[in-house]
Order: C-alpha cells, then structure tokens, then sequence
C-alpha cells in the first residue's frame, strides 16, 4: 500500500480534536499513537475465455465472499422493458440443465453457503459468501447459474408475480413513493435512472419467459463478466476455483453499449406532492442530480455531504431530530453510479410538521452554499470518513461492496490503497468549491409524500417553487 | 493470551472431481477472554484480536422492557435515548460527535438499543481511541443524572414517538410484533407489551421516572463491559479502573416479576387485523417456546431455520409450488426468561385472498412433521455453522465479538458461551426437532395474526 501522507497522519493522530474548547472540568482523553493499518492487496488476471478476474485476500476468518459480475444491468433495458434485468438476474438460479430451482439451493444450504442472484442498475450477478472449505464447490455451482440457466416457465411465473408485488409494496411507503418520484422528477424521461431498477407493476406484468431468454443470450458473456473474490483466498486458489468453472464458458462476446443519464434542466425550485391519505409521518427527499463515481468531483462532494448528512452529529440530523424532535433520523445520501447519479437530503417526519421540515431542509441546503463550513467541522467529518475505514471493510462483505464500485466504474484496483489520503486533503476550500459550481439551491427538486389533506396547504404556503401534484404512478394529475 | 484459534480442515483445497461425498464446511472459532470483576461489581471481560486497528467498547445493562412497571411502557428504551443525551463532562449532542470525530460510524459502529431482556450500548473506534470510548461510557453511567433537563426528556420523547410512527405505525405490518406478543403473553406478564411502548405511556413519562430508573439499573454492578479488538489487556485494565474504578455500586436491582409461565397456552388464538398500510395479505404464525437458557434453545433455533429454509418443505410448497405466497420465513426471538416465541410468516400476493393464503398455510401446518428430515437439520446445521463463522468478522457492533462475549455473560453468567454453541448444535437430533413440532406447533400453542390490505382513511383526491 501507500504509505501514510502527512496530512493523513496528522488528521488521524489528532482525531478527538474537533471538540469545542467549552468549560469542561474534564477534557476528553487523547488518542494514544495510531496503530498501523494496510489495504488488503489486490490481484487480478484474466481467463482465456476472457473473464477478468480480481482476488482481493484478506485471511483472518475461514470465510470467503464472491461475486460474479455481468454487465447487464437495468440501465441497458429499454423503458418499456423496464424490470428486466433484475428479472432475468433474479431468475439466474431458478433452474440448470440437471438441477431444480430447488436442488441448487437445497446444495448451497447444505454447503451452509449464503448465495443469491440479481441485478441493479449496473450489473447482473451471483453472489457468494461460504466458509472457505465450503466455497471452490458453492462457486462452481454458482458460476452453473450465471452460464447455462434454463428459466424454467412455471418459475418465470412465480418469480414475476413476486417481482410485481415488491413494486407494490415499495410503493405502500412513503420513503417508497418519495424515492420513485424524485428519481423520475430529475432525469430525462428516457433516462434509465429516472426508473426503478426493479421496475413497475405494469412494465413487469408485460415481460414474457422469451424476454429473459433473449436478454440473457444477447448480453451475458464471458467478455462483459468479471469475478471478485474477497477473503481468505490466495490468487492461485482464485485462478484453480475459476478456470474449470466460468473459465469454459463459451458465448459470443457482447458489445456493451454507453449509456447516457442526462438530468432534466432545472431553472427553479420543483416541489412534488403524492397522496398517502392517512399517513402519520410523511417522507421527504429534497435535492438534485448529482454525479458518477468516477467523476473527479467525488471526494469533494462526498466530503460536503458529510458535513451535511453524513451521520447522527451532521447538521440535518441535529437540527430536525435533536434540536426539534420531528424525526427519528435525517441523512444525507450522495448516490454515485454510471456517469450519473443523485444528491438527496431524506427523512421521515411527523405530519404536522411536515411544512417545518421541509423549510429546514431548503434552508440547511442553502446555509452549506452561502457561508464557508469551519474548519474543524470539516475536520471532525473528514476524519470520521478516514477514521472508520478499516472498519468499513472488516467483513468480506463490506470489503467487496467496496471493491465493487471499483471494478463497475472502470477505477485502478489499487484505488483503496490512497483512499483515506485523498479524503484527509479535503480543505473547506474544497468545500466551498464543489457547493458553488454543483449545489443548486435555488433549483431543486422536493417529493413530499404523505397525507395532502393534512400538509399540501402549509406547504404551499411556503412558497418554495412550482407544486405538482402526482400519483404513485409518476403521473402529474393537478 | 491466545489468539483466535482457527481448526482447519485438511482437505480444504481438494479439487471437486476427488470428492466423493462433498462435505459442508467444518471450520470453527474460537473466541479468547480474559475476565475481572471490579470491586464496584462491574464484570468486565476482555478479547484481543488484533488482526484490524479497532478496539470494540460493549456495555450491557440487565435491565430491559421486561423491567418496566405497569403504566411505563417503553420506558428502558426511552430511557436509553436518553443516555445519549450528555453527562457531567459531555455536552449534549457530543457522545456522537467525539466519537464520530474519532473515526466512528453512527448506527454501525455506535449505537445503543433496547431489548426485552437488556439494554447495550456500544462503539467501535480506531485502536489508538479506545480510552475515548471508555471515558464516554463511565461519564454516562457516573454522572447522567447531573445534566438531565425537563426538554432533554421533551425533545427524545419526540424523537422515541417519531420512531415508533415510522416503525409500527406507518409500515405495513408494522403491528404484527405488538400484537403477537400480547397474544403469547398474558396480560400482566412482562414479555406481554412492546419494547417502543405506547403512545400514552410514553406522554407519561417524568423526568423523576428517568432517575429513579437510572439508580435502579444504571450501577456497575448491574453491567458487562466488553473490550475487545485491537487492545493489550493491561493496559485496558488499567484504563478501566482510571475510569470505571470510582463508580458507586449501586443497591441491588429488585427481583422480577416472575416469568414463569405454561409451556403451551392451552387454546389457539387468531386475529384479523385490517391495515391501511398494507397492500397485500399476510399471515404471522406465532407460537410459545422454550425460552434461550432452557437446554432446547439450540434445537428451537435450529428448527425456525429447518422451517425457513429455501429448500425447505414450506418454501417449496407455498412459494414455489402452489405460488399463493411471494415468501415463506421463520425465526425466534430468543427471549430469555420464562418462555421465547417462535414464528413462521407467509406473505401473500398483492390483490390475492387472505383465506386462502391462510388455508394453505394452515394445511402445511397441520403437516409440519413431514418437513423436519434429517437432511434438513444437517442442512441447518451447516448454515448456523456459516452464521457463526460470517457474524464474527465484526470486533464490534451488532452481533459482534464484543456483543456475544456480553451476551453470554449477561444472559448465561458466562462469556464463553458462544464458544460451545457449534457444538451444541451438534448435539440436536431430529428427534428433538420433532418433539419441538409435536408440543410446541400445535393448533393450541398458537396464534395466527391475519393482515388485511385495508381501504385508505380518506379517497385519494378528496380534499
């Protein structure tokens, strides 16, 4: 790994010292020396078949955690398809040319092995978690899954209807219907990530058994697959459990298309209201498009948006649930994917104070643009990003997670390795920055939703922007 | 001291082909503590681990909703709001900040929750930080009472009444625990009401409620703390008497109220519960079992995993063959005292009957037997082996090294107790598991909760 800059040895040593200077008759303990900590190392390598291989090892448990990745995700379906991918991904392990549906999890049950199949906006996969004795035969079967699934009919049928009634019941919260809404409201109509991943209830009831078929022949190959190997395995251990396995896998290499999520241009503050009649609390997300993973403004907002929301200390939870006691919690959420993603404020919040919290949130939004963050805020957040790292990545299940973004976003897979150090640089200079040329206050986007009769007056009233008034369906009805 | 010690199987590597009877993996852990009791009563156990620069700080107060007087319910979990609300040297708002500065995550790393059974509270920092995370929890179980105000209690009223809205009141299903539970219970019985309380109890709480509560529960002699990670034990242990040592052990907690209870309620119960949140139907099975310090605990839990499983005989019948449920699940509470309770829960299709739902379940009930194999349990078995395994990469945090290690202390007087439970499982027979069947899933041990997709208060548009 890189050794450790200045800067972030200084901001890790120093830790505690963001605390206020008040007159306490006993100061906090001081950290004692920082004790050292490595990245767990990378390799990587490709099989002839041409699926790239990256092998993270990290052995202080008997226990490995894979993944199996395609790039198939829901952002390559076409609208009227929408919930496809996820379907086909869902559908992976629901039958072989010899096994059931039910015989390949009786099998991963009896290796005690955790194992599922999906998609998301950027990738199909299975994925893994076993004791390592258990693992090179779990795997073997699980790569089965990904290569030659067989969609049988009645499972089709089974596992749509379940996928239908998820998006009903996403829809039945008011967290659900804010979160739909707000994507919808921010992209371009086309733009794959103004949909649900997983779809909705009448794109799904459309798909057929052929869809599947044709989406899983035409866009999963050896050439678009990567599989990321996390724990307690050796790279030759990676390279024996993968080459008789997915290293056969023979089909026609897919050409993976770029796709583009253009955001809908804001020229003023858009507020969207969606009915829940009845609602007790009511969920509110506030923001605006935002950036991809990779984009070099990152590090900078990632930094803002602790400030922000980053945790129960950060300004939104203290100000709507400590100081005013409206909430259970207040958070801030930069979603970075593909080339795009969203900057949203969200909490769940008494109805009778919905107006109230809505005005917070704006006005929290605008005090991070208009006056510079102090310094040892900044501090106090920047080292709780480097500060808890380690433990981010304790599990092989949290040190894939990681590694994930990495490999989907086309970053070096040494990008951990200088992780901390580029978040420890961070100055409120940086801050300022990346709040002036990205952070729109005067153009954002707000989904309330909740019980209108209770809350649409009030909020109004406050005169924020444009209000809409939309069903679950995204359907502007006043 | 040791470290983890790891048994390995030998043929860990064995290509497939070779294998003739594949087996499930046969990996174990075990977790190394050294443990001291302070003079103030305080137990305090210590695991070093030192594979990651994290120390993990666990405290676990014996005191839980199964504490609280009639007409207080909710009150151990208000109450542990409250711990985060600043002591004499911690300003309100602090506990997090500090410890956030330090490098650690809110709702992972730092957190406090409350059980029927006890109340924790806990942080995970970087190794170097590990006197901050102590120094924090002594100021707090010192001197909370010195800083305590009337709008202290104000404001995480609001904030407790806002959680249980946005986790009971405004979900769907979000009922199904209380009403379970005051099923399985009888009234007056302390497993009985809810852990988030109700509305009216929690409107009733005093600020004399608050102290009174905390000179009760809120002694050393009442506590386990954990530390564990990345730590050299004399250096903790004397970090620990710097800031544990001058706490006055407090009066002995008074005795429960008894928890006994019969091992079978006698007669079935249903309910049909019409909810507005609900866009689908839902059945919650729940029965009275044998609590978690009763020797058939390993087999109860075993046998939710048996009935949950997805290669389980439930699952292939309702999801997979029959499709009238989207999912199949099973699980217990593992409540400590008296008796737990054990649940099977079908979803349903949204738009589709209850009755029938219920129906089928109910047929497959009446047959449970038959989906208790011995494939099944040794099934299970690998699983919880693989549970045990993957739940202990964490130092700290929620099931945590830590968490277990205080578990076992609090719950079993005795730390060690995660360290035999792979071989407890090892102990259960398929008899056991169809004795579990027999005594306790009969149609008079049970409740079934209906869910019902309810019309909306008010039509959509209305105004």
């Amino acid at each position: 790994m890189m050794r450790p800059t200045t800067a972030l040895l200084a901001l890790l040593a120093a830790g505690a010292a963001a605390r206020p200077a008040a007159a306490q008759p006993e100061q906090p303990p001081a950290p004692a020396p920082l004790r050292p900590y490595t990245v767990p190392p990378v390799e990587e390598f490709r099989l002839p078949n041409g699926v790239r291989v990256v092998v993270v090892r990290d052995a202080k448990l008997p226990i490995v955690a894979g993944r199996i990745m395609v790039d198939a995700g829901a952002a390559l379906e076409p609208a009227e398809q929408s919930g496809l991918a996820v379907l086909t991904g869902d559908l992976l392990d629901a039958g072989l040319p010899d096994l059931t549906g039910s015989q390949i999890v009786e099998e991963m049950e009896r290796l005690g092995a955790e194992f599922g199949t999906s998609a998301s906006y950027s990738y199909a996969f299975a994925t893994l978690t076993a004791t390592k004795s258990a693992f090179p035969r779990a795997f073997a079967l699980a790569a089965r899954t990904v290569m030659e699934p067989t969609f049988p009919p009645a499972e089709f049928q089974r596992v749509q209807g379940q996928n239908v009634a998820q998006a009903v019941q996403i829809r039945s919260s008011v967290e659900g219907l804010a979160d739909e809404a707000f994507s919808r409201a921010v992209f371009e109509p086309g733009a794959p990530y103004s949909r649900p991943p997983y779809g909705n209830p009448a794109s799904l009831q459309r798909l057929t058994r052929d869809d599947v078929v044709a989406w899983h022949r035409t866009r999963y190959s050896p050439s678009n697959t990567t599989v990321l190997l996390v724990g307690d395995v050796t790279a030759a251990e990676a390279r024996q459990m993968t080459t008789g396995t997915i290293g056969r896998w023979s089909a026609p290499a897919v050409q993976v298309p770029v796709v583009r999520n253009p955001a809908k241009p804001v020229t003023g503050t858009r507020v969207i209201l969606i009915d829940r009649p009845g609602s007790v609390q009511s969920g509110v997300t506030v923001g605006q498009a935002g950036i991809g993973f990779a984009d070099p403004a990152y590090f900078r907002w990632l930094g803002l948006s602790q400030v922000l929301g980053g945790g129960f200390n950060a300004r939104l939870n203290m100000n709507l649930r400590e100081r005013h006691g409206w909430t259970y919690g207040a958070f801030s959420n930069l979603q970075a994917l593909r080339g795009a993603g969203e900057f949203t404020l969200s909490s769940s919040v008494r109805t009778n104070v919905t107006d109230s919290a809505v005005a917070e949130m704006v006005r929290e939004y605008r005090r991070i643009v208009e006056e510079p963050v102090p310094p040892e805020e900044l501090q106090a957040a920047v080292a709780n990003l480097v500060g808890s790292f380690p433990s981010s990545v304790q599990t092989v299940q949290g040190l894939m997670q990681r590694m994930q973004s990495v490999l989907l976003y086309g970053l070096p897979v040494d990008y951990y390795a200088s992780y901390r150090e580029r978040i420890a640089a961070l100055t409120p200079q940086d801050i300022a920055a990346v709040a002036r040329e990205k952070l729109t206050p005067d153009a954002l986007t707000i989904v309330v939703a909740g019980d209108l009769a209770q809350i649409e007056a009030p909020i109004r009233a406050l005169n924020l922007g444009t209000v809409e008034v939309w069903d679950p369906d995204g359907n502007r009805v006043r | 001291m040791k470290r983890l010690l790891f048994a390995l199987p030998l043929a860990v590597l064995l290509p497939a082909a070779l294998a003739a009877q594949p087996q499930a993996g046969t990996e174990t852990v075990q977790i190394s503590y050294v443990e001291e009791t302070l003079p103030n009563g305080l137990r305090v156990v210590y695991h070093v681990d030192r594979s990651t620069p994290v120390a993990a700080v666990d405290i676990w107060y014996n005191v839980g909703s199964k504490h609280e007087q009639p007409g207080r319910t909710g009150f151990a979990h208000l109450f542990e709001h409250m711990m985060f609300k600043g002591s004499r040297n911690v300003g309100d708002g602090q506990h997090f900040g500090l410890l956030q500065a330090a490098g650690a995550r809110t709702g992972e790393d730092i957190n406090g929750t409350t059980s029927w059974d006890r109340t924790n509270y806990f942080e995970q920092v970087p190794s170097n930080q590990l006197e901050l995370a102590l120094w924090l929890e002594a100021d707090r179980m010192g001197t909370l009472l010195e800083t305590l105000t009337p709008e202290k209690l104000e404001n995480q009223r609001e904030v407790v009444k806002n959680e249980r809205r946005q986790g009971v009141d405004n979900q769907p299903y979000g009922t199904w625990t209380e009403k379970m539970l005051a099923h399985l219970f009888p009234e007056g019985h302390p497993y009985h009401h809810p852990v988030i309380g109700s509305m009216e109890d929690l409107s009733a709480a005093t600020l004399d409620d608050v102290a009174t509560f905390f000179r009760t529960y809120y002694a050393p002699n009442n506590a386990v703390l954990v530390i564990a990670g990345d730590i050299d034990v004399d250096n903790a242990k004397t970090l620990v008497r710097r800031h544990f040592g001058d706490i006055a052990r407090g009066p002995a907690p008074p005795p429960l109220r008894s928890m006994a209870l019969p091992p079978r309620m006698g007669e079935g119960r249903r309910e049909v519960v019409q909810d507005p949140n609900a866009q689908a139907p839902a059945i919650f099975v729940g029965f009275r079992a044998p609590p978690a310090r009763d020797p058939q605990a390993n087999a109860v839990s075993l046998l939710t995993t048996v009935l949950g499983a997805r290669s389980g005989g439930l699952y292939e019948a309702l999801v997979r063959r029959q499709q009238i449920a989207t999912g199949v699940g099973s699980f217990n509470f593992g409540l400590v005292d008296g008796a737990d309770a054990m649940f099977i829960i079908a979803n349903g299709k949204p738009g589709s009957s209850p009755d029938s739902l219920e129906a089928a379940l109910m047929a497959e009930l009446d047959n449970l037997a038959a989906h208790v194999t011995q494939a099944a349990l040794d099934r299970a078995r690998a699983q919880a082996r693989f549970g045990f395994i993957n739940g202990l990469q964490n130092t700290g945090g929620f099931g945590g090294r830590a968490d277990v290690l205080a578990m076992g202390a609090t719950y079993f007087n005795d730390p060690g107790w995660v360290n035999r439970q792979l071989d407890e499982n090892d102990r259960v027979t398929l008899a056991d598991l169809q004795r579990l069947v027999r005594e306790r899933m009969s149609a008079d041990n049970r409740v079934v909760l209906v869910y019902v997709p309810a019309p909306q208060p008010s039509t959509p548009g209305d105004r």
